[in-house]
């Protein structure tokens, strides 16, 4: 069966934290009613968003600046999130963000946290498939994540799907 | 800012020496009020430097970020290191979710309800 077509919305945020349930209430309800996640994967979908669009306030945009949220849902196939800050005074490139998330995630990467530092290693990275920081144009970092649907664990099933199987297996 | 509640009850302790608190948290924990609320709970902490025991009654709590895990884990760190106790009550499926997946669940013990919370508090 031929992918459905890609649904692409974009959202532009000022960089208030105040902003940010709104956006979590939309990424639950975009993922629950158009990817095909189940709520769990919505939820987790939702932190995700969350922990990204925070960072890209907290550290990647000066006070009064906007972010850009982009969601890319293709039924069945992945959810994307693409987050992109206007850059700070923070001097981090997209090659830190990287190697950060790449320590991070290493088995022999000792962890010493603080109040801070769970959000990308654990959550992001931890519920996403993909996650890929590149510098935005012309400052600033843009990140994107992507969850694939396929082979994912309490995916919603397909009741045609469910019923051939059960079919065959009689 | 996203609501939030706070509010602490006593719970009666065999042992005055040994505090026990039901904080219950209602509605979302996010960037636009953690610090906030935080801010309730190190006062309780300072106010009860020894042996405090708190149950955190997250039944109606919604959402929580990666800085309220922190301090949940910073919590825990200064309240076991003076012979104080911290478990987690009635969490929602995607509260013990994101506990999970930062580890925290191997720290602190999440209990069905707040009777079976208390009961571990007062009895190990």
């Amino acid at each position: 069966m031929a992918s459905e077509k890609p649904i692409h919305i974009t959202i532009t945020l000022p960089t208030n934290a105040y902003f940010l349930s709104g956006i979590r209430d939309f990424t639950l309800s975009l993922t629950k009613n158009l990817t095909g996640f189940n709520d769990q994967w919505a939820y987790r979908c939702q932190a995700v968003i969350d922990e990204l669009c925070n960072n890209a306030i907290e550290h990647g945009s000066l006070p009064g600046e906007e972010i850009t949220i982009m969601f890319i849902s293709v039924k069945g196939e992945y959810i994307e999130f693409i987050v992109e800050d206007k850059g700070s005074n923070e001097k981090v490139t997209s090659a830190d963000m990287n190697r950060l998330i790449s320590e991070r995630m290493s088995p022999t990467y000792e962890q010493k946290l603080g109040v801070r530092g769970r959000g990308l290693p654990q959550i992001v990275a931890g519920w996403t498939d993909e996650v890929e920081y590149t510098d935005a144009k012309p400052k600033g970092l843009r990140v994107r994540v992507r969850k694939y649907v396929k082979n994912t664990p309490g995916k919603k099933q397909n009741f045609m799907q469910d019923m051939t199987k059960n079919l065959a297996l009689k | 800012m996203t609501y939030v509640n706070i509010s602490v009850e006593n719970i009666e302790s065999s042992d005055k020496g040994k505090p026990i608190k039901l904080i219950k948290f209602s509605g979302q924990l996010d960037e636009s009020n953690v610090d906030e609320s935080a801010k309730k709970i190190y006062k309780l902490v300072e106010e009860n430097p020894e042996k405090l025991s708190l149950i955190f009654d997250f039944s109606d709590l919604d959402y929580m970020n990666s800085k309220s895990i922190g301090y949940l884990t910073d919590w825990y760190g200064r309240i076991t290191g003076k012979d104080g106790k911290i478990v987690i009550a009635k969490a929602k499926e995607n509260i013990r979710d994101i506990l999970d997946v930062v580890g925290l669940t191997q720290l602190i013990h999440c209990y069905p309800s707040v009777e079976e919370a208390k009961l571990a508090i007062m009895t190990k």
